[in-house]
């Protein structure tokens, strides 16, 4: 009988094989959906191919422009522009969906009549078709619509406000509509946390004497602290790929005043159809998104170290 | 440093009434253990007591202070849950601080208290450790100590050596007596487990189907249980109880048991006891560590069924199923399997209970 030794090593060895091989049509599959494409996508940005060159992608390297495209985005005002208003959008629908969120999840830990069904309604906007709540809402805000009717009826007045062709109320009208859509969300992943908090700590801190307010703050928001930080990182992810619902209510209108990072992307594949300059954009954000997730994630384990 | 008073004490939920009228005062600085099996309403009583439940119907007094509608933060309660419910994302000061704090006491006493009380429960060295990761004997410490901190007049404690394994539990039980003798608290503990109440109590409640049973030491109750329940519950191994018929013999009363035999005639003062009650059929009880075991001689007959031997004693089993016995007996005790032993137990340690009431009958001590 060999050392035990060296039995381990062989055995680790062949169990590694066994692990590669069972692994490998995953493997395969991962290559060609998301290394392929993102190995494409690097190659396309540095030529100036276009589909309408007529020519295959794999032939772009006729077209090379080494790194023009990176250089020309950073002149891009509107490039930029649409990264200012997507930022906007993130820094007023994320904190207002965590808080309202957050609210909501704290009202629903205690029983009261009729939670089951409020509870069904408030997770409702979380379940329509994003495109679907882009067309109630371009129909909600039209100067004709039952917005600005409420508005009258609550102010007296005849409120006639174009909410969809003015700059600055039609990111407003986006951002209630993200804000209406993806508060459940957050709501349903903290109450999920604070549902987990143990209620015996909680029992503990109200016989030592703990308000409320003191038990929210020093035994609730410590424990779900790995939840409440997925839940921003989720939204602050999804909130930069805002789309559907915006480009169904203005299209980035009026002019560029709702035109975020992923309209502007979708417009110059479709319209402008300068697909080498598209590919360095895209990448610019993956690289950039990837970043802002592995922090979050750093976050995550470390507060989880500690939960 | 509170007595506490439980006045017809009543509590259900919906249709089941977790505890039915009980009645129990609790002196100043007492130890009692509330013991029962589970569902038998010794928890509810407790939630009651700390103000987590409200009671149905009846009176909770503290120092004859009626405790109806003083929320649970406002009873001046320590109370060590089960699995301790150490604040585990804190450090052991932040846990031991946290009553204080709350309590909003200034920076300086905050500190000081902490320190003292680390110092008394031998915290310190850890007190800037995450609880997370303590030993049970230490959480069970820190346990105490977060809450004897704000000194509360009383401590409840809910089960909480039943996380720990057996081995320790010994530990555990010696610590806790003797951290309730340096405190001097009035404490009320739950328990299922008969060694924790009878190691550690100064008196036992015992418990069942949310009834009172009996309140006494621990001697009275394993000595002088009022019904068979508590003559069951009370004693590892359990009291033997024979059901049989009084029968008068020329030698003086003694209970007919059937297989079993003839029991030796009764004490005169039981007998008497037994004559005034009136009862025909009775159940025999005697503690299997009271008794004589003879090859011949006087006693109940039986056949010994298997024996147990763990060292410091031996248990003879006789009989089957329904009509068992146990003997407790020295370790050196030779005996086989099959043979028939006379078992007589000593005369005054022999009880008697009614058989349809279920009542201890008995004579004048």
């Amino acid at each position: 009988m060999p050392p035990s030794g060296t039995r381990t090593v062989a055995t680790d060895r062949e169990e590694r094989r066994l692990g590669f091989r069972l692994t490998l049509p995953t493997q395969v599959l991962i290559l060609f959906i998301a290394v392929f494409p993102l190995l494409m996508q690097l190659y396309i940005s540095l030529t100036d191919w276009s589909p309408l060159e007529g020519t295959g992608w794999w032939r772009a390297y006729e077209l090379w422009n080494g790194f023009a495209n990176y250089t020309d985005l950073l002149g891009d005002s509107r490039l930029w522009g649409a990264l200012w208003r997507t930022f906007v959008v993130m820094l007023v629908c994320v904190p207002a969906e965590f808080l309202l969120g957050l609210g909501l999840a704290v009202l629903f830990m205690d029983d009261f009549p009729g939670k089951r069904v409020f509870y069904s309604i408030l997770l409702m906007p979380m379940m329509v078709v994003p495109a679907v709540a882009g067309y109630m809402f371009f129909m909600l805000f039209q100067s004709g619509g039952p917005v600005n009717g409420i508005l009258s009826g609550l102010t007296g007045l005849d409120v006639t406000i174009a909410w969809l062709s003015d700059p600055t109320l039609a990111l407003v009208a986006v951002m209630i509509a993200d804000i209406w859509q993806w508060t459940p969300l957050m709501f349903l992943i903290l109450l999920a946390g604070l549902v987990g908090v143990p209620e015996d700590q909680l029992k503990a801190a109200t016989l030592l004497g703990a308000s409320w307010g003191q038990r929210f703050v020093t035994i609730m928001l410590p424990r779900i602290r790995t939840v409440l930080i997925i839940a921003l990182a989720i939204r602050v992810i999804e909130s930069f790929k805002i789309f559907d619902t915006l480009y169904i209510m203005t299209g980035g209108g009026p002019g560029v005043a709702t035109e975020t990072i992923s309209v502007y992307i979708y417009k110059v594949t479709t319209q402008d159809l300068i697909w080498g300059y598209v590919a360095a954009i895209a990448l610019v954000i993956l690289i950039a998104l990837s970043v802002l997730t592995v922090l979050a994630m750093k976050r995550m384990a470390a507060a989880g170290g500690r939960a | 440093m509170t007595t506490i008073r439980l006045e017809n004490l009543v509590k259900s939920f919906g249709s089941f009434t977790a505890l039915k009228t009980m009645d129990l005062e609790i002196g100043n600085g007492e130890f009692v253990a509330l013991l029962g099996p589970s569902g038998c309403g010794k928890s509810t009583t407790m939630n009651m007591i700390a103000g987590m439940e409200a009671p149905t119907s009846g009176r909770i007094l503290f120092d004859g202070r009626d405790m109806a509608g003083v929320p649970m933060g406002k009873r001046g309660v320590g109370f060590v849950f089960q699995n301790y419910a150490i604040f585990t994302h804190m450090t052991v000061r932040q846990n031991l601080a946290y009553g204080p704090k709350a309590r909003g006491w200034p920076k300086a006493k905050v500190d000081a208290a902490v320190a003292k009380i680390a110092d008394f429960l031998q915290l310190t060295p850890m007190l800037d450790q995450k609880s997370a990761k303590l030993s049970v004997n230490i959480l069970q410490r820190l346990a105490i100590g977060r809450s004897a901190i704000v000194e509360p007049a009383i401590f409840l404690l809910d089960e909480p050596l039943s996380n720990v394994d057996a081995a320790f539990r010994a530990v555990m039980r010696t610590e806790l007596k003797h951290l309730q003798r340096e405190f001097r608290q009035t404490m009320v503990y739950v328990t299922h487990d008969q060694l924790e109440a009878m190691t550690m109590a100064d008196r036992i409640a015992v418990m069942d189907h949310g009834v009172l049973q009996q309140v006494g030491t621990p001697i009275e109750v394993y000595n002088d249980p009022v019904n068979l329940f508590v003559a069951r519950f009370i004693g590892a191994p359990g009291m033997n109880l024979v059901e049989g018929t009084l029968a008068e013999t020329d030698r003086g009363l003694a209970v007919d048991l059937g297989a079993f035999g003839l029991s030796p005639p009764l004490p005169a003062a039981l007998a008497g006891a037994a004559r005034t009650a009136g009862a025909k059929e009775v159940v025999y009880g005697f503690r299997p560590e009271e008794v004589t075991l003879r090859t011949e001689g006087p006693g109940l007959r039986a056949a010994v069924g298997f024996v147990e031997r763990i060292g410091a004693r031996t248990i003879v089993h006789f009989g089957a199923a329904d009509r068992a016995l146990k003997i407790v007996a020295e370790p050196s005790t030779a005996v086989s399997v099959g043979e028939t032993l006379s078992i007589e137990p000593v005369a005054a340690s022999v009880r008697l209970f009614d058989k349809a009431s279920g009542r201890a009958i008995k004579g004048a001590a």
